[in-house]
């Protein structure tokens, strides 16, 4: 074991020839590229049927979202396949290289001639044809970046200056960029991506306690300072009060919802997406789903999030490298969250963010990025072994 | 292994924790699809879906020829779709160009926060084509029916109007309502977040069929005279007004019917409410002299009078129950027939008296006054006959000449009608058929008898005696040239409505008659009310009613007498 630490240190060994192991690479996890696949087509027939009316009216295309919808899937499972033959500890490698490159493209999304504004937020790059949001892209890099340091850092997390703060520092950074696009809910996830990968190295509860009393202040300052995001909050708080101002999308989402019930009033026979819903193809997709295909279609997606989820614990319960248990739980928690915070806010459970419902919601850079850390955590589940071993995960 | 892996324990409870989440957004999603299902499903039904009533197209009105009197034509309405409104200051400063309408009430309404808001409805085409092409964000327009009258004043009284919504509000419009309006069919229209209407559901394959046409009795033709030559008089002589009412005394079927002053059924709210109603059924005046006729056929018909029994005139002054009655021309002993020709009070008031307040009271009623007429018209007044047990001294003497008792302009042409056709006193009506779109008939009006106060044989003295008022009377000025009338002429006081007693300045000048008098065409009645200066009704009614039947005659093929006479002449003069 003490072995295997040095040669995390060095990133010098690929994969096969670690500790001269015998086994072989397995092949992938078919049941999460399963469930990737599922969740992805679900998403295709959502988009196009809450998108066809607005593209139809907007762009005289019905089309038009579900032809760059299928481009950037197609983009996303090339991604996915190439992922997932890749040994995966090549991202240890790449991962600091990718933060610095991250950190360039979110400060050039901050110039006002690169960055595009859309609803008042500068999060578009554009690149030639295609224009992509640098922060989609940050959710993973931290995982990558966070995974990279957890496993050189192994068994030091405990310590304060040399082990909890130095990746909170450089999240912050990220953290920071990001939120003078502004991005509020991305800065969430990767704050609780974060949180989350710490716990589960191992840090300590009373340093995890310690962030509180720094946190909620200024989450509460950057709520109060913003009138968007206080709006947002009372909202949420009571949605009624005000069903066509600021409540607006909730309410409709709940119409949208209640108005599916048990089994939906069938494909392409939604009435909330014909303006009612806003974002009906985007971050509110799932509230789409609930009105055309009931309870029925709208818990089908969430139990394959939670076993998508679970799925994800075992493949990094069974891997054989720490930096791949740390990835595929990063993986497994950004998923996971962001799949949690976008139906709490469709169901009304939690204050409106713009995160998109992951692999289903319409969204280039979402899917993309989302489809390779699906296929970055099929690459860890080839290299698992038996499942009763125990061997290395996180073992001193 | 769980000994020695602590961090196994936080990976069991970070996916705890997250299974708890997803536990939550089930039980949370399982509250709003299947406990709250239904309170949603109605509220999102309630923003989805908008019942309307879809009406078929109103139907026709048109005169006795199919000239179109009032059809529906399709005109834009504008609407606001405020929410998708980026600057709702310089749209409404648009719209008030084009709508001429102030800036800041259409401003006021596209700040409402609302999905749909109508702007103006109704408006001309022309507006409608300026506003397409000014083709603002968030206005748009849609089409609807609206009634329009191409003939404008004309006949307004009797085919009223109807509202915005189409529905008839006076006049033909309001009594045929049921006829005219289109089959009414609600439709579930679907709309999106704009406001817009997506797909109708549940529309059905077949369109609301239209309302069906009504044909009137009238003539465009002579309505058109009636109103001109009425108007005519009311302005050469200042009157506050004038009826003027032209029926055909054989059926009951009126052919014209003028009010002045009039208005336009396209722009009803320019003027008073007022001006709306037809007075020549809703309002009762004392006729005067012209009730003298039903006095005279009472008489004639109890063989209480013959044209030539002898009257004697008091010298134009007589004493009824305290009060004098006078005559206009002094007179001593005249006949019957002089008495109606020269208009003597005296001379009708005594010949009521011979006839006695039962057979007054049964004569007057009998021709129709104190009760409506049942025409096919909204708002008919009954006028007011007292009943013999309610008269004074001197009520007798009064309703012979016309005093004491309420008239309505259609009863008193319905009544002279009865005389010129041969006794029989008709229902008046004004719609001839109903028809639906594809020209089948839904309804129709026969000419219906009421009654018979008279005979024919009295008919005819009296048509004989009232020639005599025209040839050498009171009615001269009625004299219509080649054809011979018969009518009377009246001409009635006002109670001056400050003492309470008669005017002597407030007057009605009214002529009714017929023509032509051996086979009577028209039955016309002409009131002039409140002529300043002159007031006789022999001097300016008279030549209203001379005027319309010289036009409307030859018009309606009635061959005109002289040209025959002429050739008898010939014929019968051969030798000096």
């Amino acid at each position: 074991m003490t072995r295997r630490r040095g040669q995390a240190g060095t990133l010098t060994l690929p994969w096969p020839s670690s500790g001269g192991s015998t086994t072989t690479r397995a092949s992938a996890d078919g049941f999460v590229l399963a469930v990737a696949v599922v969740l992805a087509l679900v998403g295709l027939v959502m988009v196009f049927s809450a998108s066809a009316v607005v593209a139809g009216n907007r762009f005289h295309d019905s089309i038009y979202f579900l032809k760059r919808h299928l481009a950037w899937l197609a983009f996303g499972f090339l991604l996915l396949q190439a992922a997932s033959r890749l040994d995966y500890t090549v991202w240890r490698k790449m991962a600091l290289p990718i933060l610095g490159l991250t950190v360039v493209l979110l400060i050039l999304v901050l110039i006002p001639s690169l960055g595009v504004v859309v609803k008042g937020a500068r999060r578009w790059l554009r690149l030639g044809p295609i224009s992509v949001q640098p922060a989609e892209m940050v959710k993973l890099v931290v995982v990558l970046y966070l995974a990279a340091y957890l496993t050189r850092k192994e068994g030091r997390v405990t310590e304060f200056a040399a082990g909890f703060l130095p990746p909170l520092l450089i999240v912050g950074v990220l953290a920071g960029l990001v939120l003078l696009q502004p991005d509020l809910g991305t800065v969430v996830v990767i704050g609780l991506v974060t949180l989350g990968l710490l716990f589960l190295a191992g840090a300590r509860l009373l340093h995890l306690f310690g962030l509180v009393p720094i946190v909620v202040p200024a989450v509460a300052v950057l709520i109060w300072k913003s009138p968007y995001r206080l709006q947002r909050l009372m909202t949420f708080l009571d949605p009624m009060k005000d069903p066509s101002g600021a409540g607006f999308q909730v309410n409709q989402s709940f119409l949208a919802f209640g108005s599916g019930g048990l089994f939906g009033v069938g494909l392409g026979e939604g009435e909330q997406k014909l303006f009612f819903l806003p974002e009906a193809h985007t971050d509110f997709v799932l509230a789409l789903a609930g009105e055309e295909l009931g309870l029925v279609g709208t818990s089908a997606i969430m139990v394959l999030f939670a076993l998508l989820v679970l799925k994800g614990f075992q493949i990094a319960s069974r891997a054989r490298e720490p930096f791949g248990r740390h990835l595929a739980l990063g993986i497994t928690l950004l998923l996971g969250l962001q799949a949690l915070i976008n139906a709490g806010v469709v169901t009304g459970m939690l204050p409106t963010k713009g995160l998109t419902l992951p692999l289903v919601s319409y969204g280039g850079s979402s899917l993309m990025v989302n489809l390779l850390a699906i296929g970055i955590l099929l690459s860890i589940s080839r290299d698992r072994q038996g499942g009763g071993q125990s061997r290395g995960i996180g073992g001193r | 292994m769980t000994a020695k892996d602590p961090q196994r324990l936080r990976r069991i409870v970070v996916a705890f924790v997250l299974m708890l989440g997803f536990a939550g957004v089930l039980c949370r999603l399982f509250t709003l699809q299947v406990l709250q299902a239904a309170e949603l499903t109605v509220r999102a039904d309630r923003q989805h879906r908008k019942t309307v009533t879809v009406e078929g197209g109103r139907g026709g009105i048109y005169d006795r020829q199919g000239k179109v009197l009032a059809i529906n034509m399709d005109v834009p309405s504008v609407f606001g779709v405020p929410t998708s409104l980026e600057n709702p200051s310089g749209v409404a400063r648009d719209l008030a160009r084009v709508l001429h309408v102030r800036a800041d009430e259409i401003e006021r309404k596209l700040r409402q926060e609302r999905s749909f808001v109508w702007i103006a409805r109704k408006l001309d085409p022309e507006q409608g084509r300026s506003l397409e092409s000014l083709s603002l964000e968030g206005i748009g327009t849609v089409m609807e029916g609206r009634r329009f009258y191409p003939k404008g004043p004309l006949l307004a009284h009797v085919l009223g109007f109807a509202g915005m919504d189409g529905q008839g509000l006076e006049g033909i419009e309001r009594r045929y309502e049921s006829y005219l309006h289109g089959e009414k069919q609600l439709v579930v229209l679907q709309r999106d977040a704009l406001g817009r209407t997506v797909f109708p559901k549940g529309l059905n394959e077949q369109a609301p069929s239209a309302g069906h046409n009504v044909t009137l009795t009238i003539d465009e033709v002579i309505q058109y005279i009636a109103e001109k030559e009425l108007d005519e008089a009311v302005a050469t002589t200042r009157a506050k007004g004038g009826v003027a009412v032209v029926m055909e005394p054989r059926t009951g079927a009126i052919l014209a019917l003028a009010i002045s002053p009039k208005f336009d059924p396209n722009a009803v709210r320019a003027v008073s409410p007022d001006r709306w109603r037809n007075r020549a059924l809703t309002d009762a005046y004392e006729p005067g002299s012209t009730m003298k006729v039903f006095i005279a056929a009472a008489a004639l018909e109890e063989k209480v009078m013959e044209p030539g029994t002898l009257i004697h005139g008091e010298n134009g002054q007589m004493t009824v129950a305290g009060t004098v009655i006078h005559d206009h021309e002094k007179s001593g002993w005249i006949t019957f027939s002089q008495v109606i020709q020269k208009s003597s009070n005296i001379g009708a008031a005594k010949t009521a008296m011979a006839l006695g307040e039962e057979r007054v009271y049964r004569y007057i009623r009998a021709f129709g006054f104190g009760e409506k007429s049942e025409i096919d018209l909204p708002g008919e007044a009954a006028g007011l006959v007292k009943e013999p047990k309610n008269w004074g001294r001197r009520s007798l003497a009064s309703m012979a000449i016309g005093q004491e008792i309420g008239v309505t302009a259609l009863q008193l042409v319905t009544a002279v009608s009865a005389v010129a056709n041969g006794g029989w006193l008709m229902k008046p009506y004004v719609v001839s058929d109903v028809r639906d779109g594809k020209g089948q008939v839904a309804a129709q009006n026969n000419p219906q008898v009421r009654r018979r106060p008279i005979s024919a044989e009295t008919a005819k003295t009296l048509t004989g005696i009232l020639e005599g008022v025209v040839t050498n009377g009171t009615g001269a000025k009625a004299a219509v040239p080649g054809y011979r009338v018969a009518g009377k002429t009246g001409t009635a006081q006002k109670i001056d409505p400050q003492t309470g007693a008669y005017s002597s300045t407030l007057f009605v000048g009214s002529f009714t008659g017929f023509v032509p008098a051996e086979n009577p065409r028209l039955a016309i009645v002409v009131i002039i009310d409140e002529p300043h200066a002159e007031a006789w009704g022999g001097v300016i009614a008279a030549p209203v009613f001379r005027r319309i039947a010289e036009q409307a005659l030859p018009y309606l093929g009635v061959s005109s007498q002289a040209p025959v006479k002429l050739a008898l002449a010939m014929v019968g003069d051969p030798t000096p």
